[in-house]
């Protein structure tokens, strides 16, 4: 039997907006200590890690560990039907080719169920090494979504170079180019508005900006957000979600061709 | 032509070895294309009102109408394609190329008695039975291919086994063909439908030859066997096995000695003197350069030879023509997408309770579609 309910249904509906451009299904791993996913998108450019931890839930029952493959277009439609207050509540048996989602509105007079259908997936699992960054940025993820939106105008790849001095996001296309610069921030009352940028080495790598828009759909999981870069390996953009878990998308770098 | 109802057996048996991708998955992959039936699709689909598009002095220019904006297609995805032509064909080839050469005499007459009685639709039916990839379309989509900066292998025989060897080398991703024949030959990964055009709207089929053998519990070398009787090009098969009979008999038997030791031939009739043995040595043993020895270069389009060479007789249209140009030489400039797998281990494990019921299901005999994965 597995259960897990969840006060504000919000932060569900946040996570699945947050995934569902960039993949079609996936894999809920759930075990004692909460709940996982990961999966890479179609062309295996980026990928996807969430964590929801039990001790984040309301409530939070696995005696056994299960694996459920979900839709994510049917199981975002149904949450599209909970309203943003209701309490939900994921349900499945041991071994059960289904999954009930039950709504319940505040004050009790309104509960709704639905049932899911379940998809037998491949399980597809990535062995993430353990990376020390040589960059890493945070800074308000709304700053970043703004930024991705912005430069996304001029051309289909962004540069992201981390010096002493800044961050430093740059754009060109046929129109013509951008940049924008970002610089630590000295002081700031609120801990949100910040940009901290801790720097061992300056890095520079390009991404597909197209990807990186597909990221910020979890903007409002979280206030602020985290870049990590190193040379040569995947980008990491980090979403905390409060109390509960996180969100970690990984990107590959364009590569400059060898030869061709 | 392939491998008589391979695609749907693999289908019906081992859905999972089937992917449905998208034509932009494949950005950066090298992949090699059997240039002979990417020909042949585009003499009988390129068309304008049912009739060839043709030069001044009335030469089909179909083939290198497709083969220049098929392949600009696949190059903006970001794909690296190589075409690799047909040698001679294999001896074993003739008694099938026969029989094609006496469909097309046929087909023939249709169309002439088709003609006298002035019945449209039957004209365009036997047009397009009667069309064949000349020595003449090859040379022509060479030149074109060389002029577009794309490599171009020549087979010592047949191109499919050229483009097994080269996937089996890793010396490309994958080979693109409508043949299953190739995943006889060996390829790991087959595509189907990526030459298809853009208006049909068909996802990429692909293939894993090691997915393929695992859902069907078979090893390359019983595969083989499994083709052989299905019907192959290079000999015949014996009559009244059709393909649930034959997996069954291979499952069953393993290998073409015991299941001719084992059947009734009364019954089922194997062909006189049936060389399956020489067919089996063609699948396992082909004739094929070595891909060490070869060497694939994209380089820059030449525009100015591309206007010259479609333009004029050929009846191109010149702005369209220096446009492809420029998608060719722009698809090469700038930084190509890394992939994750090349940083992160992927390790895949088929869903265990899939498994299971596979399981249960082949316990039973019974063979019915596969669920899950099914195409959205």
């Amino acid at each position: 039997m597995f259960e897990a309910r969840l006060l504000r249904s919000s932060i569900l509906k946040k996570v699945l907006e947050a995934i569902k451009d960039l993949l079609t299904q996936a894999t809920f791993d759930c075990d004692d200590s909460g709940i996982q996913l990961q999966a890479m998108d179609n062309s295996h450019v980026s990928l996807v890690s969430l964590t929801l931890r039990a001790d984040g839930f309301d409530k939070y029952r696995c005696d056994r560990n299960i694996s459920m493959g979900m839709n994510l277009a049917s199981m975002s439609k149904i949450l599209k039907c909970a309203g943003d207050k209701d309490t939900v509540t994921m349900k499945a048996q041991d071994n059960a080719d289904t999954v009930t989602f039950v709504f319940e509105s505040p004050n009790q007079e309104k509960v709704s169920d639905y049932e899911m259908k379940l998809m037998n997936l491949d399980l597809e699992h990535l062995g993430i090494p353990e990376t020390e960054y040589s960059c890493t940025i945070r800074l308000p993820s709304a700053e970043f979504a703004r930024i991705c939106r912005d430069l996304s105008q001029f051309g289909e790849s962004m540069v992201i170079s981390c010096t002493k001095e800044g961050v430093k996001f740059s754009a060109s296309g046929d129109i013509g180019s951008a940049n924008i610069k970002l610089a630590q921030t000295a002081s700031v009352d609120k801990e949100e508005e910040a940009v901290v940028i801790e720097m061992d080495e300056p890095v520079t790598l390009t991404f597909a900006c197209q990807y990186l828009n597909y990221f910020t759909k979890a903007t409002s999981l979280s206030p602020q957000v985290q870049l990590s870069m190193s040379a040569d390996v995947p980008l990491v953009v980090e979403y905390r979600i409060q109390d509960i878990g996180h969100i970690r998308y990984y990107l590959a770098p364009k590569i400059e061709e060898e030869d061709s | 032509m392939g491998i008589l109802g391979l695609s749907k057996l693999i289908a019906d048996i081992a859905p999972q070895a089937i992917k449905e991708m998208e034509i932009k998955n494949y950005f950066g992959r090298k992949i090699a294309i059997d240039a002979s039936m990417s020909l042949y699709q585009f003499l009988i689909a390129v068309r304008s009102e049912g009739a060839q598009l043709t030069s001044v002095d009335g030469e089909t220019t179909s083939h290198l109408m497709g083969t220049f904006y098929r392949t600009i297609r696949l190059v903006e995805n970001g794909i690296k394609p190589v075409y690799v032509f047909d040698g001679k064909p294999p001896e074993l080839k003739a008694h099938q190329l026969n029989k094609r050469a006496e469909r097309r005499e046929e087909a023939e007459k249709e169309l002439q008695k088709a003609t006298e009685s002035g019945d449209q639709a039957q004209i365009e039916k036997f047009n397009r039975r009667l069309v064949k990839v000349t020595k003449q379309h090859g040379e022509e989509a060479r030149e074109l291919l060389k002029l577009m900066g794309i490599p171009v292998v020549e087979a010592p025989c047949e191109a499919e086994a050229q483009c097994a060897a080269l996937v089996k080398a890793g010396k490309i991703y994958a080979t693109a063909t409508e043949d299953m024949d190739a995943l006889t030959f060996g390829a790991t990964v087959l595509l189907r439908h990526l030459t298809f055009s853009e208006a049909r709207k068909m996802p990429v089929q692909e293939f894993h030859l090691n997915s393929v053998l695992e859902g069907l519990g078979l090893q390359q070398q019983e595969f083989i066997d499994l083709c052989i009787l299905l019907g192959c090009d290079y000999c015949g098969s014996i009559r009244g096995i059709g393909p649930k009979r034959a997996i069954e008999l291979i499952k069953q038997h393993r290998s073409l000695e015991e299941i001719l030791k084992n059947i009734d031939t009364n019954k089922y009739q194997p062909p006189e003197e049936w060389d399956y043995k020489n067919a089996r040595r063609l699948f396992l043993e082909p004739e094929v350069t070595d891909p060490k020895d070869i060497e694939m270069k994209w380089t820059d389009p030449d525009e100015e030879g591309l206007v010259k060479f479609l333009c004029g007789d050929k009846q191109f249209n010149e702005e369209r023509v220096r446009n492809g140009a420029k998608k060719l030489m722009k698809a090469r400039t700038g930084s190509t997408q890394g992939r994750l797998d090349g940083f992160f281990k992927i390790s895949t494990t088929p869903n265990p309770k899939r498994k299971a019921e596979e399981e249960k299901k082949n316990a039973n005999k019974k063979v019915k579609s596969g669920r899950g994965r099914k195409p959205k």
